[in-house]
């Protein structure tokens, strides 16, 4: 196994209803689809056949609609719900061989979660919330006050610790149950929608403090969301789920320039293409590009090629001449046309 | 601008046919139906075409078509009406009031009678009594007179009966076709609504009919109906010989556990006299004192003037030691009721099955009338303050009970996942989140059942438990209405001052 493989899951099926194990052995056998199981079997199929890698320091997001089993995924990494089949893997460690105490153990130490709508508790003050996890895990009160005022100070909260969470708004709540994630210094962070519920302009604050602190504590992260906006803004890599099943992975910008199929296209066609698609992606090589009339490749700006869209369209702007791409040495390697540039925009290739 | 420029839009819209699912659903006679029906469907104003099956038929018609409600409201009304008609027809209507001359007749004859023999001793008897059976004769003779005129009014039963009759089945053929659309509606929807006409569910009504028309007809117009009619022609002999079973049952129990009930009786009893020797034999000043500040400790200033109040109600009129003495016992109660009932909630909250077996024997808990249990009761563990206690438990347990599995069950079940995410046991979920998160609905119960087991005081003491209850039985007994208010109210402030105190704790969690 590879040790930069924080969590892996091969092959996780979950399967609801009386006959799961019935509808499972079926599946293996004959290869039943989603819809003949819930008719044979009355059981729903949660998780069809999930295998993905998360590595350290990564942000993986979960992306799909409401109903594709996404939610149901992010709980068989810390095992809230048993998968029918499959392996999971945390640390190198098989999960599904961990005792009770032992899971426990792994929950309260290893593993951070922060849910769509906050589960604080609301008998307890902020402080108290966010050192909820330590209080489990039996460390001192000074220790649990100490970390619980770091944790806040991180998410940006300090002076709300003897507030009750009612008293903060919605915004201010969840980046509690951020700092109650953080408390116990996980190595990995479950975050199931934990923007969802909150307004557009709150949710963006979150996001670009959640971006922030990802850079400072490098958590290995696994982020669910329904909003491709919000995946392709934190995730290093995405991966797109329907119906169950993982129907593509891949980081945002293979997603938004080469969906794996109709479903994922019709996501990524409103999507903007301008951070995400760069000069390399829709240059014309520079020996074959053939200048129009006018055209003086000698006169055009020199850019990298590694510069994306939103960059392209500033340096197009300020010249008739069409821009011209080098590599890390300076060589021209590419052109990008204004025809080409407007046709990366819409196509992203 | 004209208005016709705007398009029709309710003339674009395409009609709907409903003539189909109409004849699926009314099946025989359906052409009929689906005329009437459309013509309520169409019209804006209430159009009622006439159903002359129901009209004709009546309560009959309602059974036929699954209109059972309908049938049971007409039956019913319509033998009103026939019991009517069948008076005026043959009843003897002057039957009461000639029964009554007849016994006014017979007393004054029989005062008469006597005046007669006392007449032989002394005069002065003798002619009151005739004075009285000569009243007694004029009486009589009115009432003859009032039956003779009733008996002439035999008209005006059957014309009410047959007006009554009239109007039944006027409206039943003016709104049947309507409420059968109604039905329809329903059978829309749910399927499993009777629909079409079934000569099942006639045959069904007629033997209905048969049965209750007939007999009614003849209990109410016969002028001495069969007397088996009149009363269920039963002999005591079932009863007496259950309730002699449930005696000796009782009796045998109570002799073969004596050993059990009596030691639950000393132990309960040891108990009592200890929390009855602090708060009755010690001085009322301390008590007094002990009260008022434990009730501003825990609740507030507010709780704190309340309960000196009280105290000063409870002092002033000499109760303070009835008082005291029911707060013992509810209080134990109470105590009781928490300690159990809350453990037995949580219980109930994670155990469906548990909590289906429970429920009954709650319910029959809360509504069995307390006298009942109270004889058991007296049967296991005598009298005095330890049965009395016992009663108060019975009835006062279940809403902790019943609060403490509900709060439970209410608590959001993405809170408990959060913290299993973190690693919490079953327990510390259990007593860091659920239970505080479930306090308003158990404190609820608690209050339920403080205010419950106070309202038993008065029951408890008609078994020998004292206090605050026996004042009140006391006043019953002598008719004292002023003494039965006074130590009304004293039970009244003893049951919110127990009740502040204990919320007002709670209130105080709540505010930090």
């Amino acid at each position: 196994m590879n040790n930069d493989v924080v969590i892996e899951l091969n092959n996780a099926w979950k399967i609801f209803g009386e006959h799961a194990e019935e509808a499972m052995q079926a599946v293996n056998s004959e290869g039943l689809g989603k819809a003949e199981i819930l008719e044979k079997y009355g059981a729903v199929v949660g998780i069809a056949d999930c295998s993905f890698n998360v590595r350290r320091g990564e942000i993986f997001c979960i992306m799909g609609l409401s109903g594709s089993g996404k939610s149901t995924l992010v709980r068989h990494v810390n095992r809230l719900i048993e998968p029918t089949a499959g392996e999971i893997f945390l640390l190198g460690e098989d999960v599904m061989k961990l005792s009770p105490t032992a899971l426990r153990e792994m929950r309260a130490k290893r593993i951070g979660m922060v849910f769509q709508h906050m589960a604080l508790l609301p008998h307890r003050s902020v402080r108290d919330n966010v050192a909820y996890p330590l209080e489990i895990r039996g460390e001192s009160k000074a220790r649990r006050w100490d970390v619980s005022q770091h944790s806040l100070s991180l998410v940006g909260l300090d002076g709300f610790e003897d507030r009750f969470p009612r008293e903060l708004s919605g915004g201010m709540q969840q980046r509690v149950g951020l700092a109650r994630a953080l408390a116990s210094d996980p190595d990995v962070l479950l975050m199931d929608e934990p923007f969802s519920a909150l307004d557009p302009l709150i949710r963006r604050q979150l996001q670009d403090q959640f971006i922030a602190l990802s850079e400072q504590l490098h958590k290995t992260t696994l982020f669910i969301t329904h909003d491709l906006d919000e995946a392709i803004r934190l995730g290093t890599r995405i991966a797109i789920m329907k119906d169950g099943r993982i129907v593509q992975i891949g980081t945002p910008e293979e997603i938004v320039t080469n969906p794996a199929d109709d479903y994922v296209r019709d996501f990524v066609q409103n999507i903007s293409k301008l951070k995400l698609v760069f000069a390399h992606t829709i240059q014309v090589p520079f020996n074959q590009y053939k200048p129009m009339e006018g055209e003086d490749l000698s006169r055009s700006p020199r850019v990298s090629q590694d510069v994306d869209l939103d960059y392209l369209i500033d340096v197009a702007v300020k010249t008739t001449q069409p821009t011209v791409t080098t590599d890390e040495n300076g060589n021209d390697v590419g052109v990008v046309s204004k025809d080409r540039l407007l046709q990366g925009i819409r196509d992203g290739k | 601008m004209p208005d016709d420029t705007k398009p029709d839009v309710t003339k674009a819209i395409p009609k709907i046919d409903l003539s189909d699912s109409i004849r699926e659903f009314s099946r025989e006679n359906s052409d009929y139906y689906v005329e009437s029906f459309s013509q309520i469907q169409d019209s804006d104003e209430n159009v009622t075409p006439w159903n002359k099956a129901a009209l004709l038929f009546g309560p009959a018609w309602c059974a036929a078509r699954g209109l059972w409600n309908l049938f049971w409201l007409f039956t019913i009304a319509e033998i009103v009406a026939l019991v009517q008609i069948g008076r005026g027809l043959w009843g003897d209507l002057g039957a009461a009031k000639l029964a009554e001359a007849e016994q006014l007749m017979q007393r004054a004859q029989e005062i008469r009678f006597e005046g007669g023999m006392a007449g032989v001793t002394g005069g002065e008897t003798a002619s009151s009594a005739a004075e009285i059976a000569m009243n007694l004769e004029v009486a009589a003779q009115a009432a003859t007179l009032e039956a003779q005129a009733a008996a002439n009014l035999w008209w005006i039963y059957l014309l009410v009966g047959i007006v009554l009759f009239g109007v039944l089945r006027y409206v039943m053929g003016k709104y049947g076709n309507r409420i059968y659309e109604l039905q329809y509606s329903a059978w829309r929807v749910n399927r499993k609504i009777a629909s079409g006409l079934s000569t099942k569910r006639l045959a069904f009504a007629l033997v209905l009919l048969i049965v209750m028309v007939p007999l009614t007809l003849y209990r109410f117009t016969a002028t001495t109906p069969v007397s088996w009619l009149v009363g269920v022609p039963v002999s005591n002999v079932y009863y007496t010989n259950s309730a002699n079973a449930l005696d000796s049952w009782f009796d045998s129990t109570a002799e073969a556990g004596a050993g059990v009930f009596d030691g639950i009786t000393a132990g309960a009893q040891t108990a009592l006299d200890v929390i009855e020797l602090l708060l009755v034999d010690a001085p009322w000043p301390v008590v007094a004192v002990f009260l008022v500040v434990i009730a501003w400790r825990v609740a507030s200033i507010r709780v704190a003037i309340f309960t000196a109040a009280s105290l000063l109600y409870i002092g002033l009129l000499g109760l303070w030691e009835a008082s005291m003495v029911s707060i013992v016992l509810v209080g134990a109660a109470a105590l009781f009721c928490v300690g159990v009932g809350i453990p037995l909630g949580i219980w109930f909250s994670r155990s469906e099955r548990a909590y289906a077996v429970a429920r009954p024997i709650l319910d029959l808990m809360q509504t069995i009338p307390p006298f009942v249990y109270l004889i058991p009761i007296i049967a296991f563990f005598g009298t005095g303050r330890v049965p009395g206690v016992l009663a108060t438990i019975i009835f006062a347990m279940p809403p902790v009970i019943r609060l403490t599995a509900l709060g439970l069950r209410q608590v959001p079940g993405h809170v408990k996942e959060a913290a299993v995410a973190f690693g919490a046991t079953k327990w510390k979920i259990l007593f860091g989140v659920e239970l505080p998160l479930a306090t308003p609905a158990i404190m609820t119960g608690v209050n339920q059942t403080i205010l419950m087991c106070l309202s038993m005081v008065v029951i408890a003491s008609l078994i020998g438990a004292k206090g605050l209850g026996q004042e009140v039985l006391t006043a019953l007994q002598f008719v004292a209405k002023g003494q039965g208010i006074l130590s009304g109210l004293a039970i009244l402030f003893c049951a919110m001052m127990l009740d502040r105190i204990v919320q007002g704790r709670f209130q105080r969690q709540e505010d930090q």
